[in-house]
């Protein structure tokens, strides 16, 4: 399918985004994540665009590495969840993504939390063939964090199987994005079957699919959440 | 107006529609490997051939 000429710019903002988070999770320094240069105008513009769809990882170096954000990191992301709250009938992704932002907010900067932390509806999981829970699960991998308690989450580990199944599936049709997704969630979840070879796996998404910043920050945050980063 | 609303105003470039598109992203269509292309990555990185072994064969349509 063509995309639109926004469509193209947004996601080259995400890529250079999720490739500055990369290099902060790697180095341990946040200030190259989600504080790009001072921008202005339409860059401002595309800038808060791409905080939005890269959602709660924008800010996973703070996230995992428990490492203050930056005063203009963190308002930057707080004008990109306040600018693009879900429409009316968004799809359940959005709505869980902007949730996750919300939830983000509440940790790094619970002075200003605001209003309701209610969940969105997580009804959509329910039956969900695995090919779709993987999917999901792997657009929704910002989620994927230790500790984090939440109906997509509680979906994700009632069904390690489906989730390794979907890993693979995901693998042989070189879709490398929801490869490192599911890879993610599945260094939280028990139950995963150990013939998985889920960290040979994850070098050979990495070998594959390593050089979009998008496959290398979901690798990367699974190699830390294994590490224990958090703890 | 709020100041919200003010600053989605302004946001004139992006449309919330793009954001959401990217956010529901449909599943990309898979690229099978072929098994020539199996054989000679199984070669090189010995330790993933689970991973690189060919797709079941998927059900013919009709």
């Amino acid at each position: 399918m063509e995309q639109s000429g926004t469509s193209s710019l947004l996601q080259d903002a995400v890529q250079e985004l999720a490739s500055g988070v990369v290099s902060a999770l790697r180095s341990g320094d946040h200030a190259r994540a989600a504080a790009p240069a001072a921008a202005d105008g339409g860059a401002k513009d595309l800038t808060l665009a791409a905080v939005r769809v890269l959602g709660a990882d924008a800010l996973l170096p703070s996230t995992l590495l428990r490492v203050p954000p930056l005063p203009d990191e963190l308002a930057r992301f707080r004008q990109a969840v306040e600018a693009y709250p879900p429409g009316a009938g968004a799809a359940p992704t959005v709505a869980w993504s902007h949730w996750a932002m919300r939830r983000t907010l509440r940790r790094l900067d619970p002075g200003r939390a605001d209003g309701p932390d209610e969940e969105p509806d997580a009804t959509w999981l329910e039956g969900a063939t695995w090919p779709v829970l993987t999917h999901q699960l792997a657009v929704l991998a910002a989620l994927a964090l230790p500790d984090e308690d939440c109906a997509v989450a509680r979906a994700a580990a009632q069904r390690p199987v489906d989730v390794a199944r979907g890993f693979v599936r995901a693998v042989r049709r070189r879709d490398w994005r929801q490869a490192a997704g599911a890879g993610r969630w599945l260094t939280l979840l028990e139950g995963v079957p150990r013939t998985l070879g889920l960290e040979n796996g994850l070098d050979f998404v990495e070998l594959m699919g390593g050089q979009d910043p998008l496959v290398a920050l979901q690798v990367r945050a699974a190699r830390l959440t294994r590490a224990g980063a958090f703890v | 107006m709020t100041s919200t609303e003010k600053f989605t105003e302004e946001l004139t470039g992006i449309q919330s529609a793009d954001i959401e598109a990217a956010l529901d992203p449909a599943e990309t269509d898979g690229i099978y490997r072929d098994s020539r292309e199996c054989a000679a990555l199984a070669l090189f990185k010995g330790g993933y051939g689970l991973l690189l072994s060919p797709p079941t064969p998927r059900p013919k349509k009709g």
